[in-house]
């Protein structure tokens, strides 16, 4: 893991391909135990889980931003496949969804979301990739693995805060727009 | 997508900037009569000033629905708690009131509710026996430790009650050479802590309190390598990425930790820090400013540090007491008394 953590953060792109299935492995097994732990009503933060992933995965040593930038965004991505995966499960045994209007006002990460607006988020996110892959990775990172904007994204992304929020503030009023027009 | 995004973002940025009774009018020329994009670039408007409770910059943090989180007046072992005094991203300190077997006020630190995890509670563990190894005067004690009925580990620390050691100085007016006098007493404490292995990696003026002793003043170093957050200005915190992957305080960081390579930063990290620490001391400023440092993004920030070249000392006390006849520095700089000192 160490290894492929520094070929990461020398930019080897062979490297950030083999990230993604560790990681995905790691939290998926994490995010079973613990939701099996789970009392009806507990909440679990994201970024406690995340965190959980890396230590176990890398432990305390200290890696390029870039390495970690390319860890927060490999777990992101993972916690989206995890939950998405969980939901289109859950689905099947529901009718008709895309059918439910859907409640924008208290949506905060992806561990706490219904699964319909987890799936909405999930097409959304597909579209505006091919559009503005940057903005797409954001709002990931703020989603599915809860960092903060802008310091945390900011520093996982290792951009300025000042673009962070520039770019969160159009990601996000373009994603509200296109969540409440599928409702 | 039909209306391409670029254009969209580009409305969108520029509309912002005017005032919300503004923009209709912006909208109109900027669109051009393309319906569909003012239509979305309207609808983003109305989401970005009205959806609060849609994805706010800050995750919520979510109590558990179990316990809440401790409060003053709790207790945990024979500790009373007092008041909430840090904050990290997984501990709490707490001020709190020792009853058995002697009755003083104490520092508890414990793991945040839903944060013990078993990787948590090892680095904890690791932390509080490291700092068990050290006994030195200018270095807070670890007293006691424990664990709750849930089992969640926290230990007890010398409460210091002090200022810190930059204000100590500037507040008392102490001229240089008591000033060189503390720091010595720093080193000291650092020394001893390299000596039993272990590296500070966050030396700041926040984590060096000065209480007086019977009348004497004496500098204690806190917080090893303790996730620590005080509730204090940006500028002074120290850098976490979400996970606690520990990057440092910008002022202090030395190249190695900006440069954040997958080598472990050793003792002569803390070195370039008290040498930080003895600029600031000397000349009220530290030798990069922080909010320079922030503004930029990491990148930048690493550059600086590793690559260049501060003021020296002297020049910075000299253009200070130039632009601020009077100042506490002015009376610091006066040449030959100054340097033959």
């Amino acid at each position: 893991m160490t290894q492929i953590l520094e070929a990461v953060g020398a930019g080897e792109q062979h490297a950030a391909d083999k990230l993604l299935p560790l990681v995905y492995e790691e939290l998926r097994r994490l995010a079973a135990a613990r939701m099996a732990k789970e009392a009806p009503g507990q909440t679990l933060q994201p970024t406690a889980l995340v965190h959980e992933a890396w230590l176990r995965l890398v432990g305390s040593g200290h890696y390029h931003w870039n390495s970690r930038g390319h860890f927060f965004a490999a777990a992101a991505e993972a916690m989206r496949r995890i939950l998405i995966d969980r939901a289109r499960k859950r689905g099947r045994a529901r009718h008709g969804y895309g059918l439910v209007r859907l409640d924008l006002s208290q949506v905060d990460v992806a561990l706490t979301s219904d699964d319909d607006l987890l799936l909405r988020v999930d097409e959304a996110l597909d579209k505006l990739a091919k559009e503005a892959p940057d903005q797409a990775q954001l709002v990931k990172l703020r989603f599915f693995a809860g960092l903060s904007i802008p310091a945390a994204a900011a520093a996982a992304l290792g951009i300025a805060p000042a673009t962070a929020n520039r770019r969160w503030a159009v990601a996000r009023a373009w994603l509200f727009t296109e969540l409440q027009a599928a409702g | 997508m039909s209306v391409n995004f670029e254009r969209i973002e580009a409305v969108f940025n520029q509309a912002v900037e005017f005032r919300p009774d503004e923009r209709a009018a912006f909208l109109a020329g900027a669109c051009d009569g393309d319906a569909e994009l003012r239509a979305k670039v309207q609808a983003m408007l109305q989401a970005h000033e009205g959806a609060e409770g849609f994805l706010p910059p800050e995750p919520r943090k979510q109590a558990p629905a179990g316990p809440i989180a401790e409060q003053p007046g709790d207790r945990i072992g024979h500790y009373k708690l007092l008041q909430q005094i840090g904050e990290g991203g997984c501990r709490i300190v707490y001020m709190a009131e020792q009853e058995r077997p002697l009755r003083r006020r104490v520092a508890l630190k414990i793991i945040k509710l839903g944060m013990d995890t078993k990787a948590v509670v090892a680095r904890f563990e690791a932390e509080r026996q490291a700092l068990a190894l050290m006994d030195h005067p200018n270095i807070a004690k670890v007293l006691d430790a424990g664990a709750t009925e849930t089992g969640r580990p926290y230990f007890v620390m010398e409460l210091v009650r002090g200022v810190k050691i930059t204000d100590y100085c500037d507040q008392n007016h102490l001229p240089t050479p008591q000033r060189l006098d503390l720091f010595i007493l720093v080193c000291r404490a650092i020394q001893h802590a390299h000596q039993k292995g272990i590296i500070h990696r966050d030396i700041k003026p926040s984590n060096i309190l000065v209480t007086i002793n019977d009348g004497v003043p004496v500098p204690k170093v806190i917080d090893f390598g303790i996730a620590k957050a005080t509730q204090g200005r940006l500028t002074d915190q120290t850098l976490f990425t979400a996970f606690e992957q520990f990057i440092g305080t910008p002022a202090y960081m030395s190249p190695e930790q900006a440069a954040m390579t997958s080598l472990d930063v050793d003792t002569r990290s803390d070195i370039y820090s008290l040498g930080v620490l003895l600029y600031e001391l000397l000349t009220g400023q530290t030798p990069f400013d922080t909010k320079e440092l922030l503004a930029a993004g990491l990148d930048e920030m690493r550059r600086t540090i590793c690559e260049k070249e501060p003021l020296r000392p002297s020049t910075r006390l000299r253009r200070t007491a130039l632009a601020t006849p009077g100042s506490p520095l002015a009376t610091r700089h006066s040449p030959p008394t100054w340097i033959g000192s």
